[in-house]
């Protein structure tokens, strides 16, 4: 098997694992956001790396990877969006102070 | 065989993960923001040496518009966004460093112990690689690709209707005209 792989595979899943912890950890929107953005790059990653690795011939490969990329796009405008909402009618957007949506 | 590929995957690898923790080991929200477009360059970086040009140039453009907007949102939003106040702004330390270990030995186990089969050396050159990209987006994927289109459009409506300042509409009665 390729070193060029598995190492990418493996630099996925650090980053993934880093992902994981921002996301769980932060109690800001904001960082939330990009610890979520650590997750998805490290699932970029692997993607990348399986296409261009396993199957450089099949373009749906790149196919995916764009899909991938238009979620982090997405994940960005939306959760702005609602940061700004949030800021606006709270004057903050720290998710400890947002008690009141489980309500 | 560890190849000049291989070093440079390794390289900008260690780089993309370093980037990703300082993210969160920074009080400065704006350095978590910059820190985070390195990470996402050192990303693209290593699609460029995996000789996927295409994909690690837009990787690369993509992330540095959206770093620049996140950091403009960080001096918006936050109270001390220069981090010179040392807040700590973590909870459930123990339990989200337990977890974001587990993700990575598991994904590790996996990467590592899975037979992935032969793998390929040789990469059709950048020309062919695009133009297969393109004959895929209007050929075979063509309603995936018009999707994504169509949610991104759903999207830029959604973020915008949520973040515009709510007007109240007064109408006029009669006596007021």
């Amino acid at each position: 098997m390729g070193v060029e792989l598995i190492w990418s595979l493996i630099t996925g899943a650090a980053l993934f694992g880093v992902g994981i912890y921002g996301a769980l950890s932060q109690t800001n929107l904001v960082m939330i956001m990009m610890g979520v953005e650590l997750i998805l790059a490290g699932a970029l990653l692997n993607l990348v790396a399986f296409w261009r690795y396993l199957h450089p011939d099949v373009a749906a490969g790149q196919m995916f990877v764009l899909i991938v990329m238009t979620v982090m796009a997405l994940e960005m405008a939306v959760g702005f969006g609602i940061a700004i909402a949030r800021f606006r009618s709270k004057g903050s957007v720290e998710m400890e102070e947002a008690v009141e949506l489980k309500k | 065989m560890i190849t000049g590929q291989a070093i440079f995957i390794g390289f900008f690898g260690m780089a993309a993960v370093w980037f990703g923790i300082v993210v969160f080991r920074t009080f400065s929200m704006v350095r978590s923001a910059i820190a985070l477009l390195f990470s996402q360059t050192a990303l693209g970086a290593m699609f460029l040496t995996m000789q996927a040009e295409f994909l690690g140039v837009l990787q690369i453009m993509m992330m540095a518009t959206e770093m620049s907007i996140m950091a403009i949102f960080m001096v918006m939003f936050m109270m001390d966004p220069g981090g010179m106040g040392k807040m700590d702004m973590t909870h459930q330390k123990r339990l989200s460093l337990i977890a974001g270990f587990v993700a990575f030995v598991g994904a590790v186990a996996v990467a590592v112990f899975i037979d992935w089969g032969p793998v390929t050396e040789t990469i059709a050159d950048t020309a062919q690689q695009t133009e297969a990209l393109g004959l895929e987006l209007l050929g075979r994927s063509m309603l995936i690709f018009e999707t994504a289109g169509v949610t991104i459009l759903t999207a830029m409506i959604a973020a915008t209707a949520v973040a515009i300042k709510p007007v109240p509409i007064k109408i006029k009665t009669k006596d007021e005209k």
